[in-house]
């Protein structure tokens, strides 16, 4: 329990180190709000050992304590409810077996993106709507991108996450 | 890479052009005016609230009721006439042949 929880913790401090990291530069010229999620490619290792819990766990903690650190809380309302929603179906769809770390994170940036859209639907008004096209494509690339790294990361230090 | 990635990158794709269809269709905003030029030179300049027909000679450009649509023309193709009513910001029809140029702002 205690091996588990300090890994934890480790995952949380990777996940906020490259929140920190994204939060020098920004990508807001495509389209507002735009990032390319390297944290995601952290909790995705705990997608990858099958252990959701962790992942929900690690991914809360992280979208919670970042946004104390580098935001506000309005910015809750955006990443909360698209971190936990986006992390379910990549977990869903990871247990199917017939996508690999790449597929999902795919489909957990597309979906997060569409989340996020939604909430500024409904807090701003149909005109944020117009980003929706921009920022699936986004979620699309990004999602490539984070899964590819995760995927990587994930055969070299897949022996040593036992807890 | 497994198959479904590639059914997940065939979904995300399909919903990048479903979603850019979408927007473009509610967000092409109304236009506010409508500037008829031939040969380069601006002929008419005006609202495009103002019911209005513009007559050049060669083509008949018609404002009604906040859309534009060129109702006649002595060119061959009648590409212009064919063409639907324009409304939205920048929105053009062009008779080539006439060197016509209606552009809605």
């Amino acid at each position: 329990m205690a091996k588990k929880i300090t890994f934890y913790a480790l995952f949380c401090s990777a996940c906020l180190i490259c929140g920190y990291i994204e939060s020098l530069f920004s990508l807001s010229f495509i389209a507002p709000g735009i990032k390319l999620g390297l944290s995601n490619a952290v909790a995705l290792l705990l997608v990858a050992k099958r252990d959701f819990k962790g992942a929900l766990l690690v991914n809360v903690a992280r979208i919670l304590i970042s946004a104390l650190l580098f935001s506000n809380l309005f910015s809750l309302c955006f990443s909360l409810p698209a971190g936990i929603i986006s992390l379910v179906f990549s977990y869903l769809l990871y247990k199917t077996d017939k996508v690999s770390l790449i597929g999902i994170s795919i489909a957990g940036g597309v979906i997060h993106n569409i989340c996020q859209s939604v909430t500024a639907y409904l807090l701003l008004g149909a005109g944020v709507l117009y980003y929706l096209p921009f920022l699936i494509l986004a979620g699309l690339i990004s999602g490539a991108f984070i899964g590819t790294i995760s995927l990587l990361t994930f055969k070299r230090i897949e022996k040593h996450l036992k807890f | 890479m497994k198959k479904g990635d590639y059914i997940i990158i065939a979904v995300a794709i399909a919903s990048v052009i479903l979603s850019g269809i979408l927007a473009f269709s509610l967000f092409g905003s109304a236009a506010t005016s409508v500037t008829v030029s031939q040969n380069n030179k601006v002929v008419y300049s005006g609202n495009i609230n103002t019911d209005n027909e513009i007559t050049l000679g060669t083509n008949t450009i018609v404002i009604n009721s906040g859309a534009v649509y060129m109702k006649d023309a002595t060119c061959k193709n009648q590409i212009c006439v064919n063409h639907k009513k324009i409304s939205k910001k920048g929105e053009s029809i062009t008779c080539l042949p006439n060197k016509v140029l209606v552009e809605v702002e």
